[in-house]
C-alpha cells in the first residue's frame, strides 16, 4: 500500500474540478481552430491583401527559374495588383506533390506540366480547359509549333499555351574527331536489318585503347577507350528516337489505354540498339551507362572523353558547356527505316482548374505564352521558345556560347514525333525501362523484354 | 489524500443505505460519458477505417475521378503488377533478422542489469535512451555511420578490412536496417523482463538450488518458464511493430538498393500516395493486416498453452 | 499475482541469475571485471550515436569530412544551427511539433484516463463487451488505418492542418487505456465504495482520489505519448503537405532527401529533434522504469 501515498504538495495541479477541464478544453478548441486558420502564417499560398493578389506559380528546374524571374519581373510591372511566387518543387516528386495540393485544395495556380503526367492531370480534372479564354482573347495560335498545339490538345480543347519545345540530338567531341581526322557526314543511315553509313561510321568512331577503330580486325572490344555513341534506356532522349524511325510507337495513339510495344517496328528499333550496336561494341554497353543502363554516367563519360557523340536533349546544353574542356558540336540523329525522326516533346503552364483567382492567372497564363516573355526565355538561353519565328533568339544565344544548336532547330523543322501522352504514362514508362533493362544487359532478349514490358505497361495505362 | 486516510475518513460518514437506483443510473450514465471520448475515438479512427479499407479494396480510384469498382481483382494484381509479394518476402525477411536478435539482446541485458552492483541503475538508464530517438532523425545518424567513408568503415579500415558501401549492398542494406530497429528497441524491451525477472520471488531460486541445480538448470526450470508472459509480450509487440516498418527504411534506402529494402508498408505509401492508387493499396493493407493477425494470434495460442502465470 | 507485490522490486530477487550457494570465489575479479567492461560497452554502443551527431553538428562539413566522429569540435560553431533555423524554418518546424504535441498528449492522456477509470472500477452494462472491443483494435495495425483515415479526411476538407494530425489519437487510444485501467485494477475496490457510499459523484472520485494516487502511471503515460506525438512521422507525412505544417520529423527526412551530403546541417536538424526527447527523459526516468512493474505485465 505504501506505494500509493502521494506526496501532497506537488499535486494540486493535477485535480481539477470537471466544469474547469471543459472550459480549458473548450478554449484549447478555440485556439486551435484559430491556429489551424493561420496554419500558413505568411509562408506563401496564394491570398489577396489590399487589392493585391498573390498567384503561386510551381517550377522545377533552379537555372530555368532565373529567366523565368525576368519576365515574371516584366509582368508584374506590367499588372502591379498581381504579385508571382515561384516556388521550386524537386522534378522527381513534383507529379506527386501537386497532385497531393490539388487533393488538400492546396495546389498553385499555375504550375509546370510536362508530357508524362499530362494526360493524368486532365483526366483527373486539375487543368483548366484554355480554349474559350484562348478565343475571347483572340490568341493566333498558328504562332506556335502545330505539333505543339497537338501535344496539348484533347480534341478542340487545349490545356496550356505551349511555350517551349525540345527535339534530342547528338552532343559530339570535336576535338576527338579532329583528331581522328574524321567529319561527320550529314546524313548518316541505318537499315532494319542492320547495316547503313550509320554503322560504319560509329565504328569508325570507335577506339580502343591502343588506337584501332572498330574497323580495323586488330581492335580490341575489351579495351574500348572511346565509344562512337552513348545512348540511354529512355523514351525520350534514347530508344524512343530510333523506335520512331523504324516506325514504331509506344503508345498507338494519345489518351490510348494500352501500349504498343511489341509491335515490329518497335522491335527493329530496340533491337538495332541493344543488339546491333551493343555487339559491334561502337555504343556504351548497358552496364556502364547507369543502373537499368539509364544512361545516368553518360555524361561524365562524355565530358571524360570515354563516349563520342552523346545523345540526350537540348535541356542538358547548360550542363554540357559548364562541364566540359574540349569544343561541342551537334549533329543530328541518322536516319532510319522512315526517316530522320526525333522525338518532340514541350512544357506548358497549366492551370489550376479551381484556382481562386482564375481572371489573374489568364493573365500570367497569357503572358507566359506571348512572344515578349518567349522572348526573354529564348534569348537568355533557357529555352526554345514554342513561338517558331523566336527560335533564332535561342539560337544566337548559343552560337555566341560556343556552340551551334541548328541540328536541333533542323529536326524541329522535320519528321518529330510527340511524346506519348496518356493517364498513367509517365509511371507506365517508369516501368517499361526497368523492364528493358535486362535487354540492355544482355541478359534477356529483346523481344521478350519488351513483352513484359508491354503487359506491365497495359496494366498501368489501364488501371490510371 | 493518502488512500488508507480517504478510506477512514469518507468511511466515518458511511450511510446505511447501500446504493440507490437514481445513484446508480447516475453512475451509468457518468461512465458512459467518461468512455464517450475514447469509445468515439476507437469507433471513428479504428474500427471505421477497418471496415473502410476493405471495401476500399474491392475499388480502383485515385481521389479525383469517380470511383469504380473491381471485385477482387486488387488482390490479384497486387501481387502480379505491384511486387507486392516481394515487398511481404523481404518484410518477413526483415523481421527474422530483427527480432530474435533484438529478444535475445533484450533478455541478456535484462539478466545482466538486473544486479544491485554500483552503475546498474545508470546503465539500465541508457539502455532507454535509444528507444526515446525519432526513427527518421536516428536514421538520418546512421547514413552518416554507415556511409562508404562513414565511422564504421573508417574504423574497419583500421582493421585492414574494407567495409561495404552498407546501404547499397544488396546483402548489406536490409541487416543494416534491422540494426538500427535492435538499437532503437532493445532497451525498451529489457524493461519488460526486467519487471519480469523482479518479480520472480528469491525463494524459488533457493529452492532450486538447495535441490542442486546449476545456475544454468535454474535459468532454464525457473527464470525462462516464469518469464513467459514478458516473452510473449515483447514478442507479440514486437512481431506487429516490425511487420509495419517504415521510418528507418523510408529514411535511410528509400526501398533501394534495387527493391532490397522495399517493405510492406513502403510499398502501400508509394502504391497509396506517390501513386494515388488507393484500390490496389487498400488491397495491400488488407493482406497485410491479415499477416499480422495471423502471425499474432499464431503466437498467443503459443504462449497461452505454456504459460505459468500463478506462483504461489 | 497481484502486481502489487512486485512494487518495491528491491525486496525481490535482485540478482534473479546468481543464487547463495556454491561459487567458486576465485572467479569473482575476472567476472567483476568482465562485468563493467560489458556495461562500458553497453554505454558506448547507446551512447555514441548521440554523442557523435552532437559533435558533428557543432563541426562545419569540411571538420566533419576531414576529423574522425569521435573527435569532439574544436571550434564549435552554432552556424548549423543557425542556417537551419533562419533559412530552413527549423524554429517554424519545432513549434508545430510543439503545438501538436502537446494537444496530443493533453487529450490522449485525459480522454484515456477517464475510459480507463470506467473500465476499471465502474459497473455499466457491456462493460466487459466494449473492453474486449478496445483489446481487439489493439490488434490492428497503423498500417491498415492510414489509406482509409487519409480519404476520410480528404473528404472532410482536414487534410494539411493542425488537427489532421493530431485528431485520430488526441480522442484516447486502446493502448493507453489499457496501460492505466490495468493499473486502475491495483486500488482496491473499497476506496470508491466508500467514496460512492459517501456520496461522491465518480468525477469527484476520478479527479479527487484516483489521479492523485496514480502518478506514476499518469506521468508513464504522459510520456508514451510525448515520445509517440513527438515522434511520429509517417501520419504527418501523409496528412500534411505545405511545408509550413511540417514537423520535426517531417522537416528531418526532408532536409535529408535535400541536402544528404551536407552532414552538417543534416545532422543538427536530427539533434533538433533527438534533444528534447532526452531532456524530458532525464527529468522523469524514474517514473518509467518504476511504472513498468507497476502495470502487471507479468500477471
Amino acid at each position: 500500500m505504501n506505494a500509493h501515498r502521494p506526496r501532497r504538495s506537488s499535486l494540486r495541479w493535477f485535480s481539477p474540478r470537471p466544469a474547469r477541464t471543459l472550459v480549458r478544453v473548450a478554449i484549447a478548441a478555440i485556439a486551435l481552430t484559430l491556429l489551424s486558420g493561420c496554419a500558413e502564417w505568411g509562408f506563401g499560398g496564394s491570398g489577396s491583401a489590399n487589392g493585391t493578389v498573390t498567384l503561386v506559380y510551381s517550377l522545377w528546374d533552379t537555372h530555368e527559374q532565373v529567366g523565368y524571374q525576368q519576365s515574371i519581373n516584366v509582368f508584374e510591372k506590367m499588372h502591379p495588383d498581381i504579385k508571382v511566387d515561384i516556388e521550386e518543387i524537386p522534378y522527381g516528386s513534383y507529379q506527386q506533390k501537386v497532385t497531393a495540393e490539388f487533393i488538400t485544395g492546396q495546389a498553385p495556380d499555375l504550375f509546370w506540366v510536362n508530357t508524362p503526367w499530362l494526360g493524368s492531370f486532365v483526366k483527373n480534372g486539375m487543368l483548366t480547359n484554355l480554349t474559350p479564354l484562348i478565343q475571347a482573347s483572340h490568341i493566333n495560335m498558328a504562332q506556335y509549333y502545330p505539333q505543339l498545339v497537338a501535344l496539348h490538345s484533347v480534341g478542340p480543347k487545349i490545356y496550356g499555351l505551349p511555350k517551349d519545345w525540345d527535339t534530342i540530338a547528338l552532343y559530339y567531341n570535336k576535338a576527338y574527331f579532329n583528331k581522328l581526322h574524321l567529319a561527320i557526314p550529314a546524313n548518316l543511315s541505318w537499315n532494319a536489318n542492320g547495316t547503313g553509313s550509320f554503322v560504319t561510321f560509329l565504328k569508325a568512331a570507335t577506339t580502343d585503347k591502343s588506337g584501332h577503330n572498330a574497323l580495323s580486325p586488330q581492335f580490341n572490344p575489351n579495351q574500348v577507350a572511346t565509344y562512337a555513341l552513348g545512348v540511354s534506356n529512355d523514351p525520350q532522349s534514347g530508344w524512343g528516337n530510333y523506335t520512331a524511325q523504324a516506325g514504331g510507337k509506344i503508345i498507338p495513339y494519345p489518351y490510348a489505354p494500352v501500349a504498343s510495344l511489341t509491335t515490329p517496328q518497335v522491335n527493329v528499333g530496340m533491337s538495332f540498339l541493344a543488339d546491333t550496336l551493343t555487339n559491334a561494341h561502337v555504343i556504351v554497353p548497358g552496364a556502364l551507362s547507369g543502373p537499368n543502363a539509364n544512361g545516368n554516367n553518360l555524361e561524365q563519360m562524355f565530358s571524360q572523353g570515354q563516349v563520342a557523340m552523346w545523345e540526350n536533349g537540348d535541356w542538358n546544353t547548360l550542363a554540357v558547356k559548364t562541364s566540359v574542356t574540349f569544343p561541342v558540336g551537334v549533329a543530328t540523329l541518322p536516319i532510319g527505316p522512315v526517316g530522320r525522326v526525333s522525338v518532340f516533346n514541350g512544357l506548358i503552364d497549366g492551370l489550376n482548374s479551381h484556382t481562386k483567382y482564375p481572371k489573374q492567372a489568364w493573365e500570367l497564363e497569357q503572358w507566359l505564352g506571348s512572344p515578349q516573355s518567349q522572348a526573354i526565355l529564348g534569348s537568355g538561353g533557357y529555352v526554345w521558345p514554342a513561338i517558331r519565328s523566336l527560335d533564332p533568339l535561342f539560337l544566337k544565344y548559343w552560337a555566341k556560347n560556343g556552340i551551334d544548336m541548328s541540328a536541333f532547330l533542323t529536326e524541329a523543322h522535320g519528321q518529330v514525333v510527340n511524346f506519348p501522352v496518356s493517364p498513367g504514362v509517365g509511371d507506365a514508362l517508369t516501368e517499361v525501362v526497368n523492364d528493358l533493362g535486362p535487354a540492355w544487359l544482355g541478359t534477356e532478349p529483346t523481344h521478350q523484354a519488351l513483352k513484359t514490358a508491354q503487359t506491365d505497361a497495359n496494366y498501368i495505362l489501364r488501371t490510371s | 489524500m493518502s488512500v488508507a486516510a480517504a478510506t477512514t475518513v469518507i468511511g466515518k460518514h458511511r450511510t446505511t443505505a447501500v446504493t440507490s437506483n437514481p445513484d446508480r443510473r447516475r453512475r451509468v450514465r457518468t461512465a458512459f460519458l467518461f468512455l464517450t471520448p475514447s469509445l468515439i475515438g476507437v469507433v471513428l479512427f479504428l474500427v471505421i477505417p477497418v471496415i473502410f479499407v476493405m471495401v476500399l479494396s474491392l475499388t480502383r480510384w485515385n481521389l479525383l475521378t469517380p470511383i469504380k469498382w473491381v471485385g477482387f481483382s486488387n488482390y490479384a494484381n497486387i501481387f502480379r503488377f505491384d511486387g507486392f509479394g516481394h515487398s511481404l518476402l523481404v518484410t518477413a525477411y526483415y523481421v527474422l533478422l530483427n527480432i530474435p536478435v533484438q529478444t535475445v539482446l533484450a533478455l541478456g541485458l535484462a539478466l545482466l542489469l538486473n544486479s544491485k552492483r554500483t552503475g546498474s541503475a545508470l546503465i539500465r538508464v541508457i539502455c532507454v535512451l535509444p528507444f526515446l530517438a525519432t526513427p527518421v532523425a536516428m536514421g538520418v545518424v546512421w547514413n552518416w555511420f554507415f556511409s562508404p567513408t562513414g565511422m564504421i568503415n573508417q574504423f574497419l579500415a583500421h582493421l585492414g578490412i574494407t567495409g561495404p558501401a552498407w546501404l547499397s549492398d544488396q546483402a548489406t542494406a536490409m541487416p543494416v536496417i534491422a540494426f538500427a530497429n535492435i538499437w532503437q528497441y532493445a532497451g525498451y524491451n529489457m524493461l519488460f523482463f526486467l519487471a519480469g525477472l523482479q518479480a520472480i520471488p528469491l525463494s524459488l531460486y533457493e529452492a532450486a538450488s538447495i535441490d542442486g541445480g546449476s545456475k544454468i538448470q535454474q535459468f532454464r526450470r525457473v527464470t525462462l518458464p516464469l518469464l513467459r508472459p514478458a516473452l510473449m509480450f515483447v514478442l507479440v509487440t514486437g512481431v506487429i511493430g516490425s511487420f509495419q516498418v517504415f521510418d528507418t527504411v523510408y529514411v535511410m534506402t528509400a526501398g533501394g538498393p534495387g527493391n532490397a529494402t522495399k517493405v510492406a508498408n513502403l510499398n502501400i505509401y508509394n502504391t497509396a500516395f506517390a501513386g494515388f492508387r488507393i484500390g490496389e493499396a487498400s488491397a495491400m493493407s488488407v493482406v497485410l493486416f491479415l499477416i499480422i493477425l495471423v502471425v499474432a494470434i499464431g503466437q498467443f495460442t503459443y504462449f497461452n498453452r505454456r504459460t505459468t502465470y500463478e506462483i504461489a | 499475482m497481484a502486481s502489487v507485490a512486485s512494487v518495491t522490486p528491491a525486496a525481490r530477487s535482485a540478482s534473479a541469475a546468481t543464487t547463495t550457494t556454491s561459487r567458486p570465489p576465485l572467479g569473482k575479479g575476472i567476472r567483476l571485471t568482465l562485468f563493467y567492461l560489458l556495461l562500458l560497452v553497453i554505454a558506448a554502443v547507446f551512447i555514441t550515436p548521440y554523442l557523435f551527431s552532437a559533435f558533428a553538428a557543432f563541426k562545419t562539413l569540411p571538420e566533419i569530412l576531414a576529423q574522425s566522429p569521435a573527435r569532439p569540435p574544436t571550434n564549435p560553431t552554432w552556424d548549423n544551427f543557425k542556417t537551419i533555423f533562419t533559412q530552413y524554418d527549423f524554429g517554424r518546424y519545432l513549434l508545430n511539433t510543439l503545438i501538436v504535441t502537446v494537444i496530443l498528449t493533453a487529450g490522449q492522456v485525459t480522454f484515456s484516463m477517464m475510459g480507463a477509470y470506467a473500465f476499471a472500477r465502474m459497473e455499466f452494462p457491456g462493460r466487459d463487451g466494449l473492453f474486449w472491443m478496445y483489446l481487439a483494435t489493439l490488434m490492428v495495425p497503423n498500417v491498415v488505418t492510414m489509406v482509409p483515415l487519409y480519404v476520410m479526411f480528404a473528404h472532410s476538407g482536414l487534410l494539411n492542418t493542425y488537427w489532421a494530425i493530431f485528431l485520430p489519437y488526441v480522442l484516447g487510444v486502446p493502448a493507453s487505456v489499457f496501460l492505466m485501467r490495468q493499473y486502475f485494477m491495483t486500488i482496491p475496490k473499497e476506496v470508491m465504495e466508500a467514496a460512492r457510499l459517501d456520496g461522491c459523484s465518480e468525477s469527484r472520485i476520478l479527479w479527487r482520489i484516483v489521479v492523485p494516487i496514480s502518478r506514476p502511471i499518469i506521468i508513464t503515460a504522459t510520456l508514451l505519448a510525448v515520445v509517440f506525438g513527438w515522434n511520429n512521422f509517417l501520419w504527418p507525412l501523409i496528412v500534411t503537405n505545405s511545408n509550413a505544417l511540417q514537423v520535426l520529423p517531417v522537416a528531418t527526412a526532408n532536409l535529408n532527401s535535400n541536402f544528404n551530403s551536407q552532414w552538417n546541417l543534416v545532422l543538427a536538424g536530427s539533434l533538433v529533434a533527438l534533444i528534447p526527447m532526452v531532456i524530458l527523459f532525464a527529468i522523469f526516468q524514474k517514473y518509467i522504469v518504476r511504472s513498468i512493474s507497476l502495470t502487471g505485465i507479468n500477471r
